[in-house]
């Protein structure tokens, strides 16, 4: 009677914790995601409904924004740019950086380790001392304000990342898959190209994926190296967010800003499983 | 040489150019890596260390005459340089204790088992795809003093209207909030992945030894957690050094020098002030803090994983 006493109140305890945990994790995540909805919803009101006082909640949402800003040659071009150079920049990087991660974890080579900690090393060198030289070089040599500048600037840091995540993802698969590949006579290529790669192509997709999403959303090396016809989104953000002389345009801001966020939401969302598992590895093992 | 032998000659020749092809296709998986690396992140890194030893020249948009340490002791006795760096330090010290705790807080809320657990914990993926650039700008529409959504409900509890961006505190703070919004998720992310990774008996044993939960979160929980913990610290510092974007749309380092984060301080000396130079010279100092101070937290990041 006195043991059932002490239990039951606790069991009850216990449980009444659980749902507080659970209500607390649904109420945090919906302050997370707030600032989202509050954008996307602001993008599609008009100009008498953004400066409201108070915020409002309600309003005949209106695709003016969009319509306006959609249809400027700027933004459509630079829209463009951005796709270019993700997809550029992803597939240079996803390619090099696979084939060096699959030499770090399973080809021997002698210096290999060292090789890897440099590229460890270099994930803390700040961006701003590459842009000033790069600037440079880029200027001296004709280059500035062109796709391929972007797309070899950005492999700087997605090369290191992608190496980094494949290297993790190749120790995962058992050696004999490409050993037995080899004995009945492929050659090394062969052997990754016609094996590994295969069976790795989630993990290959995924991170091909984050890795134009670091690319998609990069302001930096954008806002240094091009000026004019190769520009990304991101700089037209900073742009439209730093107009002190005309106060911020908030439709144009949000509109803008909606259009650069959800395609990559999507494709975030498409890949969460890998990506979830990829950045956990990437804290413990890195 | 066996004169019965020729062909173990051969044999040995031949084995040899194969070794030597296999070394050359191992080697041909890692070299298109090693070769865009050193073009494009090396070299960069010499040429900035040249140029800060050197007088910018306009003329020919280079490095020009070798001046030695004087675009160094020219930046060291900058005022404004050390002001930046006191910004970053303020922003950094802040920022990542706050995100790692407040991080592992919401990983623990959003672990308890039930049906909508998944899907709470692929929505925390959305901020962080959120591009930097536009976190700063929508969190400036929010936070605005006039029209903002935060000040209008600050309101109910009392408290302002603040002026977010006008006071050089509030403005750091609003830094500060911006970018644990962004990053926090991150941080939630692999703290969800390590505590479902820890061994379920050992809590059990806790639980039957009849530990209340704040010392089964101490004795038993923390000093698990403390390799994830610490490498998670490492690589969000490695993020969070590179603090630019956020402070560019948010902000642009006001009010007057409020949030003026070193690597927007060195960017607007290099491309607006076209000192290349000095700029060259305070990224030098800024690559070199940042790689000592990695090492330091790598450190003590293995040494915390020892003790425990």
């Amino acid at each position: 009677m006195t043991a059932a006493a002490t239990v039951a109140p606790q069991r009850v305890r216990s449980q009444l914790g659980h749902r507080i945990r659970i209500i607390a994790g649904v109420l945090v995540s919906v302050v997370f995601l707030f600032p989202v909805y509050w954008m996307v919803l602001t993008s599609f009101k008009n100009q008498v409904d953004i400066f409201t006082n108070p915020p409002t909640f309600l309003f005949t949402p209106t695709l003016e924004t969009y319509i306006e800003y959609m249809s400027r040659a700027d933004v459509m071009r630079r829209l463009a740019n951005t796709v270019i150079v993700a997809t550029g920049a992803g597939l240079l990087s996803i390619v090099v950086g696979s084939m060096a991660g699959y030499a770090l974890a399973r080809v021997r080579i002698r210096g290999a380790a060292t090789f890897g900690l440099l590229i460890l090393l270099s994930r803390g060198v700040p961006p701003i001392a590459l842009a000033v030289p790069m600037f440079l070089v880029a200027r001296k040599l004709g280059l500035t304000d062109k796709h391929i500048t972007l797309i070899l600037a950005y492999s700087t840091f997605l090369i290191p990342y992608v190496m980094w995540l494949m290297r993790s993802f190749f120790l995962s698969l058992p050696r004999e898959l490409e050993e037995s590949a080899m004995i009945d006579g492929c050659s090394r290529y062969g052997a990754f190209f016609k094996i590994i790669v295969p069976i790795s192509l989630p993990g290959l997709l995924s991170t091909l994926i984050f890795s134009m999403i670091l690319a998609w959303e990069e302001l930096l090396f954008a806002l240094v190296l091009t000026n004019r016809h190769a520009t990304t989104i991101p700089v037209a953000i900073a742009g439209i967010a730093g107009d002190t002389v005309n106060g911020a345009n908030w439709g144009a801001l949000t509109a803008v800003g909606t259009i650069t966020v959800v395609p990559v939401v999507i494709f975030a969302l498409m890949v969460q499983k890998w990506l979830i598992k990829g950045l956990a590895e990437g804290a413990t093992k890195g | 040489m066996e004169p019965g032998k020729p062909s173990g000659n051969g044999s040995v020749r031949v084995a040899r150019e194969r070794q030597l092809g296999d070394l050359l296709v191992r080697w041909s998986f890692m070299a298109p890596a090693i070769v865009l690396l050193l073009v494009l992140l090396a070299y960069p890194i010499f040429y900035t260390i040249d140029i800060s030893f050197s007088r910018f020249d306009i003329a020919t948009f280079g490095a020009g005459a070798w001046v030695g340490w004087d675009n160094y002791r020219e930046v060291m006795s900058d005022y404004r340089f050390w002001e930046s760096l006191k910004v970053t330090m303020i922003y950094l010290a802040f920022a990542l204790p706050i995100q790692v705790v407040v991080g592992f807080g919401i990983a623990y809320l959003i672990n308890a088992e039930w049906a909508g657990r998944g899907i709470i914990r692929a929505l925390f993926i959305i901020p962080m795809v959120v591009a930097p650039v536009v976190a700063g700008g929508m969190w400036r529409m929010i936070l605005d003093p006039l029209w903002g959504l935060m000040n209008y409900w600050l309101g109910f509890i009392g408290i302002g209207p603040l002026d977010w961006f006008g006071d050089p505190n509030l403005a750091m703070a609003a830094v500060i909030i911006i970018d644990t919004w962004r990053w926090t998720p991150f941080i939630v992310l692999i703290a969800t992945a390590a505590m479902l990774a820890l061994p379920k008996d050992v809590f059990e044993a806790a639980r039957i030894d009849g530990c209340n939960w704040w010392s089964t979160l101490w004795s038993v929980a923390v000093p698990l957690l403390v390799p994830v913990i610490a490498a998670t610290f490492v690589i969000r510092w490695l993020g969070a050094v590179k603090m630019f974007d956020i402070v560019l749309a948010a902000t642009y380092g006001g009010p007057g020098k409020a949030t003026n984060v070193v690597n927007l301080f060195i960017y607007e000396e290099a491309f607006r002030s076209l000192r290349f130079a000095e700029s060259a010279a305070m990224a030098v100092i800024v690559l070199i803090l940042t790689m000592v101070l990695t090492g330091l937290f790598l450190r003590a990041s293995r040494k915390l994983e020892e003790l425990f």
